[in-house]
């Protein structure tokens, strides 16, 4: 296989096309007309995808496990040297997979949904921009290198999300995600200084062969790992950095699709996975992870519990489902977090694309209380959506169920009551998500004058393969249990070293499936009796809820509680200085000292008023002393 | 001979304006001369040598009127005249009162800044520093806007002052060196300054170099003054002559008084660090987006000076890198604020916005420059910031969170200047203005390509510094040594 190696070294035409499709919409702006910018968009994707799956079966079928392009030399000077360089291996090609494979359905998508926007151009310019970075992200080659893109995805994070940049509120959103992912980027960045001054270079190969002699528990290797983490968990919106993510669905719903439940916010994930040699050296951060990841998954389901906007309910959901990923990292299964990242890809992609179809049928109306039997005037979106909610409630044999029960599997082992919180996320995530079925697509229809319709083919395609990769994702990876020798976790293991937890009894298994199925059973039944046999439905904002519910329904207040520790203070801190330290204090300061100099120079006009004596007396004088002077030294 | 010629051509031009009579011819003759200027620079280092001293005759208490440069002197060059051709352009197609007057001065500041930066002997260098004022006095003066009396009055007494320590300092110097006193920086570098005298000498060399960067507290003269001054005279000052201060303090202190560096290092760090700290917070409350900016120049210029003062070697080329980075970037930023304003009649942020709606062209560049000055990665203000960074960590890791905290500040009222300009709902009393001209263009996307390209490729720049930063280093390493090994 002579020929192979060289294939693989033209990976870096991966991100070279959507980084054309960029230039090109970009720069032809007004010049493209009738869905031009969606359709060379989508095919820029398109071929990236091609591309990398071509790359795949190359990587197969030469049983190469890894591949390092170098570019150029970016930095060099003295002892650093970074290069910049992708590295091309199982981790990488997986999320470039995912990357392209669900970039290039919600690309299609936005060329129905997006028809209708004066600046469709602009739309597609940054999507293609966003694909690029995010490839960059997870084919560099060291920390740097995936820094270009981690902070390349926040900037489109940013203009995506204040898309429709006339609405204020909508910027705030926009300025709030980027500020808070730049609070994790702080920690980052440090943790790869740290990185660079404890091995003397960020590539990953020569950092983790390094890393291998370090003990278990190092207070360095600790110390990075958590910095790192830090970066992590802004750009993965977890707790305490997750409070951007719910407002960031003012941006189109392709975006949120894209972005913000698929990609964008798996970036963190992908970085722990990669850093596995690390946080396999890091108990403490391990254990960390846990408990952020356990933390936010239950909270973002239970605030997800009384949301009434149908995107934000899903922002919560993703929110929770980055929890659960995060947990899996915790448990040192990295292979694990990676697969719900896939599946996870597929399903809640293929929610939001829902969602999308349903806000586009209802004329931009989100919330879910106006909604309700869409069933039979939408079928394709609610065939997809019901696969969707089924695949993320964890029912066999969709792919939620296959990854989410290898977490919960995990946390068995680990620690029981770790198993008896996960999975009582995952139940309230099935209400929730029953909840929003039932509400939308159940019932009667609510809002009177409105003619829902079934969106173009352009919306409906992608939906229906995401819905086919949502119901058959998980065959991916089939645990011995089931006769599969998981083949998604063994193709990652060249990639990551997950920590080798005992191997539980199949019986154990079985028992642990069907206690979780016969919950789940119980409550999709509770949400059914109570959303479409009661049909109960949200009251109105100004109805008085109950004290908790009202905290749940508020989130907990929790942007009301950063607005007081950190916006308000700022605030005041900002006015302080200028008002009191530079206006009150350094600047008349300085002033002062301008003023005395005038004092004194009034002081001394004294002494020249033209009286010629005094002049010849004191010249005299100073000539005396100056002789004086001489002759003593 | 070549350093003489980038000398003399913008002093010999700015004589000759005085006769010509035509506003446009004026304007175009600086264009001309401060290109060729840029073009003999691009030729003095691509030609290759990276140090080179050209001395002429006038003697001078024992000074020679001696020209030279190393890396650092190279960077600073480049700088100067890569702007002062931008600096000319920001004129061009705008309506602007005795021109004549106004380009003669911007070319004799060019060509005493120039002089400032080859300088080889501190009396040279000292001339120079004071005669880049007087333009720079008359261009605020004449060409600024309310309240320039007073502002302008202040600025030049307090610089003035600063630079009487200098004097003071350089003559004090001078006593010092043996046989024949010279004030050749040669000798003064092999100056044996007991460390007692280092440590009082240090302030008495820093201030003057401390308020013209400006490093808090000494920065009040800088708001009022970047807010006051004609766009044109705010980016001679902010562009070029904070670099001088930089320039001045490696010039002078690090391999003179190393002593007294090493023993101020952390009070200045620290001062540095608060001066961070104080102007992003300020910035991002400022009502006025000129002052914004000053403030938010100042936060920059700050991290250089604590950066700058970790003395490793990460750091210095960081700093380095981020002249140019931080002049390129400061230059557009000043000329957009340009364009806003005309737009809007306006500097006072409340009263503006949706300008993307009329000129969303203007819009894209603007956010470009936004994001190279919050130093997003590929451009230049990432590579300069990641290694300021790390010289930070090296010397402390408290130094390096407190120095990144500007990546969260920076976009927050960057990113906050930016929204209330272009975004949202289009203000009704907007003067209505076509999208960027053709000259727009000329001036904004050279700058952008630049702070694009050194983002992507910044090696050009480590190479030009890279033999002068090592020989810096080199003269620091055992100091510091001393230094940390005393405070185990």
């Amino acid at each position: 296989m002579v020929g192979t190696p060289t294939f693989i070294n033209l990976a870096w035409l991966v991100p070279v096309f959507p980084l054309l499709g960029f230039l090109i919409i970009g720069f032809s702006d007004k010049g493209l007309k009738n869905n031009m910018a969606g359709i060379i968009g989508s095919l820029a994707i398109l071929l990236s995808f091609l591309f990398t799956v071509i790359l795949f079966f190359v990587m197969k079928s030469s049983g190469q496990e890894s591949a390092t392009i170098s570019m150029f030399n970016w930095i060099a000077i003295g002892s650093m040297n970074i290069p910049f360089a992708f590295l091309i291996d199982h981790l990488s090609i997986t999320m470039m997979l995912i990357i392209t494979g669900v970039g290039t359905l919600i690309h299609v998508y936005s060329i129905g949904y997006m028809h209708d926007d004066e600046r469709v151009n602009s739309f597609f310019a940054q999507m293609n921009l966003f694909t690029f970075s995010m490839l960059l992200l997870v084919m560099g080659a060291n920390y740097l290198v995936l820094f270009i893109g981690w902070e390349g995805v926040g900037l489109c994070s940013y203009l995506l999300i204040g898309f429709w940049f006339k609405n204020p509120e909508y910027n705030y959103a926009a300025r709030k995600a980027f500020i808070m992912n730049r609070i994790g980027d702080l920690g980052f960045i440090l943790g790869i200084i740290l990185v660079f001054f404890t091995f003397k270079t960020v590539t990953f190969s020569e950092v983790f062969a390094q890393a291998a002699a370090f003990p278990v528990g190092t207070a360095v290797i600790t110390t990075i790992t958590i910095l790192l983490l830090v970066g992590a968990v802004g750009k993965s919106a977890q707790i305490p950095l997750f409070t951007w993510l719910p407002d960031a669905m003012a941006g189109p719903t392709p975006v949120s699709a894209l972005i913000h439940a698929a990609t964008m916010v798996t970036a963190g994930i992908y970085m722990i996975a990669r850093s596995s040699v690390l946080y396999n050296l890091a108990p403490i951060t391990l254990n960390i992870i846990i408990v952020i990841g356990l933390a936010t998954a239950l909270m973002a389901a239970i605030i997800g519990l009384k949301q009434n906007d149908i995107k934000k309910v899903l922002a919560y959901s993703t929110v929770s489902q980055l929890g659960y990923m995060f947990l899996a990292l915790g448990l040192g299964a990295y292979s694990t977090a990676v697969f719900h990242v896939t599946t996870h890809a597929f399903f809640k992609a293929l929610l939001f694309l829902g969602a999308g179809s349903v806000i586009h049928a209802m004329g931009g109306e989100q919330d879910i209380r106006k909604m309700g039997g869409l069933k039979g005037k939408m079928p394709i979106t609610y065939w997809t959506f019901l696969a969707a909610t089924l695949a993320i409630s964890g029912i066999p044999p969709f792919s939620g169920f296959f990854s989410k029960d290898l977490i919960l599997n995990k946390a068995f082992e680990h620690n029981i009551i770790l198993y008896i919180l996960a999975l009582g996320g995952a139940l309230i995530t099935c209400f929730y998500m029953f909840r929003l079925l039932y509400l939308v697509f159940f019932g009667k229809q609510r809002l009177a004058n409105s003619h829902p319709h079934e969106s173009p083919s352009f919306m409906t395609i992608p939906l229906i393969v995401l819905a086919v990769l949502s119901v058959f994702g998980g065959f991916l990876n089939v645990p011995s249990l089931f006769g599969g020798n998981s083949n998604f976790s063994s193709f990652l293991q060249s990639a990551t070293t997950s920590l080798s937890i005992e191997e539980m009894s199949h019986s154990t298994e079985i028992l642990l499936i069907f206690i979780s199925l016969a919950l789940l059973g119980f409550v999709i039944f509770l949400a059914y009796r109570t959303f479409v046999t009661k049909t109960s439905i949200p009251k109105d904002d100004s109805v008085p809820m109950p004290s908790f519910g009202k905290v749940v329904y508020n989130k907990f207040y929790i942007d009301e509680i950063y607005a007081a520790l950190f916006e308000k203070p700022l605030g005041f801190l900002s006015d302080f200085f200028f008002n009191k330290v530079e206006n009150t204090v350094l600047d008349p300061a300085v002033d002062g000292i301008g003023t005395l100099t005038a004092r004194f120079g009034t002081l001394v006009r004294k002494l020249q008023q033209g009286n010629m004596s005094f002049y010849l007396f004191t010249m005299v004088a100073g000539i005396l002393l100056f002789i004086i002077f001489i002759l003593i030294i | 001979m070549i350093l003489l010629i980038l000398l003399l051509i913008p002093f010999v031009t700015s004589l000759l304006l005085l006769l010509v009579n035509n506003a446009a011819a004026v304007k175009k003759i600086a264009l001309v001369s401060a290109v060729i200027n840029l073009l003999l620079t691009l030729y003095l280092i691509f030609s290759g040598s990276s140090t080179g001293v050209a001395t002429q005759g006038f003697v001078f208490t024992g000074s020679q009127f001696s020209l030279g440069y190393d890396g650092i002197s190279l960077v600073m060059i480049l700088l100067t005249n890569l702007l002062f051709p931008f600096i000319i352009l920001a004129g061009f197609n705008r309506e602007q009162k005795q021109p004549k007057i106004l380009y003669a001065l911007i070319l004799f500041a060019q060509s005493a800044l120039i002089g400032v930066f080859l300088a080889q002997n501190a009396f040279l260098f000292y001339i120079f520093w004071e005669l880049s004022l007087i333009p720079v006095y008359f261009i605020l003066l004449l060409w600024g806007g309310e309240h320039r009396r007073t502002i302008t009055l202040k600025f030049f007494i307090y610089t003035l002052a600063g630079s009487l320590f200098l004097l003071f300092g350089i003559i004090f110097l001078y006593q010092l060196t043996p046989g024949l006193h010279t004030t050749d920086f040669s000798v003064f570098n092999q100056l044996v300054i007991p460390e007692s005298t280092q440590i009082w000498l240090f302030w008495i060399l820093f201030i003057a170099f401390a308020i013209k960067m400006p490093v808090f507290p000494f920065h009040t003269w800088q708001p009022s003054t970047y807010t006051m001054a004609s766009t044109q005279g705010v980016m001679i000052l902010a562009g070029v002559m904070t670099k001088m201060g930089i320039y001045g303090a490696l010039r002078f202190l690090f391999p003179i008084i190393p002593m007294g560096v090493v023993f101020w290092q952390n009070t200045v760090i620290i001062l540095a660090l608060i001066g961070v700290i104080y102007a992003s917070v300020i910035a991002f409350r400022q009502a006025n987006l000129k002052k914004l900016i000053a403030f938010s120049s100042m936060a920059h210029i700050s991290l250089m000076v604590a950066a700058m003062f970790v003395l490793n070697y990460y750091s210095i080329q960081g700093v380095l890198f981020q002249v140019v980075s931080h002049g390129v970037t400061i230059v557009a930023l000043f000329y957009l604020v340009h364009l806003v304003e005309e737009r809007t009649g306006t500097l006072e942020l409340a009263s503006m916005g949706g300008i993307k709606l009329t000129a969303p062209k203007l819009a894209v560049l603007m956010l470009v420059v936004v994001l190279g000055s919050i130093a997003l990665p590929f451009t230049a203000g990432f590579v300069g910031e990641f290694l300021m960074i790390t010289g930070l960590f090296q010397q402390s890791v408290w130094f390096a969170v407190i120095g990144g905290f500007t990546m969260i500040l920076g976009a927050v009222y960057m990113l906050y200047a930016y929204q209330r300009i272009m975004l949202g709902e289009l203000r009704p009393d907007l003067v209505k203005k076509p999208d960027l001209r053709l000259l727009d263009y000329f001036f904004l996307l050279p700058l952008i390509l630049i702070l694009l390209g050194l983002g992507v490729y910044p090696q050009p720049i480590f190479d030009l510094v890279e033999i002068a930063v090592v020989g810096m280093q080199n003269l620091l390493i055992p100091l510091a040594d001393v230094a940390s090994a005393v405070a185990n």
